[in-house]
């Protein structure tokens, strides 16, 4: 046995007016679930508390709940001493009790065909890993699509793949996933992250519907200009002004002193063609800290915007040549800044290269220390990195080199998965939303690591939106004023 | 007072698990059908988590003849032979609509419905969807209902049946803050599931706590053979909050062998022919034995290995047994699993017709909640086409059957309202008494059973049911029902036990020597009612 306290988070329509929590200590079994013990509340301590469970053994999906804000099914997890228990996102009914009854309505059901056949083992193969799913609805909670807009969630698009997958069912799947929000979802991965099941919901169900979509005349108009765009260009956004390769004029940057490691620097379109001034700052940080780098000039998109809204037509050309470029030159690591590139190039490549986030770079080869500026700052998480490439920590470690950081819950901006193109009011709800978060935390200034959050979020907040390079630079770039200047060698100045 | 809500509908179906289901499925072809469930359709029940399979005669190899007689001896011959007879022909069919309504059953690389073979049976004939068929089946009928015009009742604790004279009229129920409603009906179908909640160990969802048992016998139902209560043989052992949970009959299906704490495969001192595929009663009896006799694990279980299996035969037959192994850090792939017998199924039931008729008029009853079926041991396999079978034909009777006049009996209803009333004033936290008589109930009512101790079993369950127990507030007075009906339920196990003088299946008497095997058992189904209670005897041939 062992005693532990948590805080749950109660809420009684009949009695009050809002939510409070009350801390309960009890007495559990090892092992034991967070189910367990919220029984022991509800059998010893408080007959009051409500909570929804079945199965106990994860299979029912009835009792999904946060945990230290995370969504888990209280069957499964274990409980540990402190932690907070709130209902998941959804219209409470009572404490933990979540009204679940309108999304699962909302799922589509087979329409069986006339003559329906048994469907034959590749077709049964496709369709089993997204029938895992025990509709817990832990993925409609945190996704930020529904929030804002007309969006059934991605279980429903999960159903309607499932759907549309089966010859056994007659319905018209692509119009209906279209109709109840197929291009609202932002493809920000957070669904799939918190699924019990791990269904990857945007990659297996939507991006796939998308394509469909595609074949059918769907796509968006915005889309297609950006399908376009990269055909006839080679880059998902024009130009407005000079192109990094322009400004920097040179294939190699050697750094300033030994070579540490020589990396090839996938620069993304973003960084080329609309925030060059921001790439030339991560070459400068680069440099400063050892690492050569080589930017073949033959790079193109790496075809994410196309992915995201199911535009496959001529991806496989992109990533030929995009493959040939670094390969040619016999690079073996490949950096990225951009998330959206990076993820891209983790998930829906096989590269014949390792590669890595220019935060992972920097963390394996270490940085000389920047100086610390009086600066509150707090950082974003960019989708792509810390869902898609599982990067949270690195980034923020070396930010707080820099600046000190005060943290804002995660989540999407809103400009991904080409919403702020194909949906702008909903990105824009979106942006909106992280701006009162941003206010919320009184920083001074939003550092993040992805053009697209960059570039949305500035226009949603009146603070500057910097890239964790720029910063870095900036810390750099006092230090260097802080030597000149002959200040005494104390905590920030120069080794 | 009277009720504020009175809800009338042609068929009434209370409950949500693969039998309910598809009762209302087919009722809803002959008029407004209403289904009313504990839980969130599709969420509650014991279906959702069956894992192994569906037996069904899908190969021109394999026969009905041979599926019926696998099913009446795996009974021990206590079955209804007309309505195994049933299962067996009809399960096919059934399994059929599944196919046709949607369902994810795994296949052969020839395209066939894959079968798996399971115990006590000589043919392979378990169909699958991995290790989540029950899962598959439920959101396949679900799918199915949402299509329908069957109006949906979720989260309604029915309490108890209405009753027009002899006639069931409907039910009456509380909903999730505990205010009562009514219901009406010209046919009610009870397919509440089981009730092996009544033990400590058990891998019963929330829902297996006997009220379909309970609410059929105070309205004068009878119930047959509620003495036989199947242990599945594996249920997991660690941590002490997960025990009982089941670990599917699949993984010896696969190929999965138990040891014991020195190494010895000790099935073959059991059922050397069958081994671990023998029937659950000899391989729950075999592990207990084994556990009793000082040769368990440390956890108190025995070994069930699958690590000579190949890892990806694991990854897609039995990925839910991996995944919930992983949470509790064994990976099955590499370590043995530790299982010991848990409280699984119960047999017996509400006597049948095979038009699904109870003993009332206007009473169906189908799934777990009905007996005769499986007799005195159960085959894997064999309930989740019960599901179907009988749902189906639960639901066809009930919608078929006339419209009446119904007449609420105010007395009736006053008298409800008043037994919740008296919840409002207990003193006793229901919790405790809950924990007292399963704990009563494994001890005395177990695998291994006397009657000294069934008396004793019964005498505790008399103290418990006498306790005032107490509902904190309205929406507690569910759970003050529900403990009533777990208390009715053990009585009723408790009762048919004694009135059952030998050894027959999965119930042994260790204080009965018998000279004669199942087969020549003079005894027939032991009954209970609040009228009667009694064994059958048969003519056994010579």
């Amino acid at each position: 046995m062992k005693e532990l306290t948590v805080r749950i988070k109660r809420f009684d329509p009949e009695k009050d007016e809002a939510s409070h929590f009350e801390d309960y200590t009890v007495k559990v079994n090892d092992g034991a679930r967070v189910l367990n013990v919220l029984h022991v509340i509800h059998d010893t301590l408080d007959s009051s508390l409500s909570y929804r469970y079945s199965c106990a053994s994860g299979q029912c999906g009835s009792c999904a709940v946060r945990v230290n804000g995370e969504p888990v099914l209280a069957c499964m997890e274990e409980a540990r001493d402190g932690i907070t228990i709130e209902p998941i996102h959804l219209p409470v009914k009572k404490d933990l009790v979540v009204d679940l009854l309108p999304t699962l309505e909302a799922i589509a059901f087979l329409q069986p065909a006339e003559h329906a056949v048994l469907p034959k083992k590749s077709e049964i193969d496709a369709i089993k890993p997204l029938k895992d799913c025990i509709e817990c609805l832990a993925c409609v909670s945190v996704c930020p699509a529904v929030d804002v807009t007309k969006f059934l969630g991605p279980t429903a698009m999960r159903q309607q793949m499932r759907l549309a997958l089966d010859p056994r069912d007659c319905g018209d799947r692509i119009a209906d996933a279209v109709r109840d929000g197929l291009f609202t979802c932002t493809t920000c991965q957070a669904c799939w992250k918190v699924c019990p099941k791990e269904i990857e919901i945007p990659s297996k169900a939507i991006e796939k519907l998308r394509a469909q979509a595609n074949q059918r005349g769907f796509t968006l108009p915005k889309h297609q200009e950006v399908a376009l765009l990269v055909r006839d260009t080679g880059r998902s956004v024009a130009r407005t002004g000079p192109t990094f390769a322009e400004l920097l004029d040179a294939d190699v940057v050697e750094p300033l002193g030994a070579v540490r490691a020589t990396v090839g620097f996938f620069v993304g379109c973003m960084y080329t063609v609309r925030l060059p001034r921001t790439a030339l700052d991560a070459i400068e940080v680069l440099k400063r800290n050892g690492i050569k780098v080589i930017i073949p000039r033959e790079q193109v998109c790496c075809g994410s915007p196309l992915i995201r809204t199911g535009q496959l037509a001529f991806l496989d050309t992109l990533k030929k040549r995009n493959m040939d470029a670094f390969r040619f030159r016999g690079i073996d690591t490949v950096i990225t800044m951009c998330a959206g590139c990076g993820s891209t190039l983790k998930n829906d490549y096989k590269t014949p290269f390792k590669v890595m986030d220019i935060s992972e770079v920097l963390t394996k080869y270490g940085i000389e220390t920047p100086a610390h500026l009086p600066i509150k700052a707090t950082y974003h998480d960019p989708c792509h990195l810390m869902r898609g490439q599982g990067i949270k920590d690195l980034p923020r470690n070396l930010i707080r080199q820099v600046v000190d950081i005060v943290e804002m819950p995660s989540i999407c901006c809103g400009s991904g998965g080409g919403v702020r193109s194909g949906n702008p009011e909903e990105a824009a709800a979106l942006g909106s939303r992280r701006g009162e978060e941003i206010k919320k935390t009184r920083a001074e200034i939003v550092v993040t690591s992805c053009p697209f959050c960059e570039f949305h979020i500035a226009g949603h907040t009146d603070k500057q939106v910097k890239n964790i390079s720029t910063v870095l630079l900036e810390g750099y770039k006092e230090k260097d004023r802080m030597k000149a200047a002959g200040f005494p060698k104390g905590k920030n100045s120069p080794d | 007072m009277l009720a504020d809500d009175v809800v009338d509908c042609h068929v009434l179906v209370i409950g949500s698990g693969g039998a309910g289901v598809r009762a209302a499925i087919e009722a809803s072809q002959y008029g407004e059908t209403v289904l009313v469930s504990k839980t969130i359709v599709g969420k509650g029940g014991c279906t959702t988590m069956a894992e192994g399979g569906y037996n069904a005669v899908m190969r021109e190899a394999d026969s009905c003849g041979i599926h019926r007689e696998d099913t009446l001896k795996g009974g021990a011959y206590l079955n209804d032979p007309e309505l195994v007879r049933i299962l067996a022909n009809e399960a096919p069919l059934r399994m059929g609509d599944l196919i046709r309504w949607g369902a994810v059953f795994d296949v052969t690389d020839t395209d066939e419905i894959a079968q798996r073979p399971f115990g006590g049976q000589r043919f392979p004939r378990t169909c699958y969807a991995g290790d989540r068929t029950g899962h598959e089946m439920m959101t396949t009928l679900v799918e199915r209902l949402d299509g329908t015009k069957v109006s949906l009742m979720q989260e309604y604790t029915v309490i108890d049946l209405l009753m027009d004279g002899e006639t069931v009229c409907g039910a009456m129920a509380l909903d999730e803050k505990g205010r009562f409603i009514l219901m009406t009906a010209d046919s009610t179908i009870l397919a509440t599931g089981g009730g092996t909640k009544v033990y400590d160990i058990s891998t019963n969802s929330s829902s297996g706590t006997g009220d379909g048992y309970a609410i059929g016998y105070r309205a004068g139902a009878e119930l047959i053979d509620m003495e036989m209560v199947q242990f599945h043989p594996t249920g997991a052992v660690f941590p002490y909050d997960a025990r009982g949970r089941l670990v599917t009959e699949a993984v010896r299906g696969e190929g999965g062998v138990l040891i014991n704490s020195i190494g010895e495969r000790f099935m073959q001192q059991y059922d050397p022919e069958r081994m671990e595929l023998s029937t659950r009663d000899v391989v729950a009896r075999a592990i207990a034995t084994e556990i009793q006799s000082g040769r368990g694990t440390k956890t108190g279980g025995v070994f069930l290995d699958v690590t000579h299996l190949p890892k990806e035969r694991i990854e897609t037959r039995l990925p839910v047994m991996l995944e919930q192994f992983l949470k509790f850090g064994v990976d099955i792939r590499t370590q043995p699993m530790e299982v010991a017998p848990t409280a699984h199924h119960i047999m017996g039931g509400l006597r049948i017709t095979p038009e699904c008729q109870t003993t009332l008029p206007g009473l169906f009853a189908c799934g777990e909640v009905s007996g005769g079926v499986h007799g005195a041991n159960r085959l894997g396999g064999n309930a989740l086409a019960e599901t179907q079978v009988f749902g189906r034909r639960a639901g066809e009777a009930a919608g078929k059957a006339g419209k009446r006049d119904k007449t609420i009996d105010l007395m009736q209803v006053e008298q409800q309202q008043d037994r919740l009333e008296a919840f409002l004033e207990g003193d006793e936290n229901p919790a405790k008494v809950r924990v007292q008589l399963q704990k009563a109930m494994w001890k005395g009512a177990g695998i291994f059973r006397t009657a000294p101790d069934l008396q004793n079993t019964l005498k505790t369950i008399a103290t418990l049911s006498s306790a005032k127990i107490k509902a904190g507030s309205p929406q507690n007075l569910g759970e003050c029902c529900i403990l009533q009906n777990m208390c009715l339920t053990a009585s009723l196990i408790c009762r048919s036990a004694l009135i059952r003088e030998e050894s027959r299946g999965a119930h042994v008497r260790r204080d009965v020597q018998q000279p004669y095997d199942a087969q020549n058992s003079p005894f027939g189904h032991t009954f209970l009612s609040l009228s009667r209670q009694g064994i059958e005897h048969r003519e056994v041939g010579a």
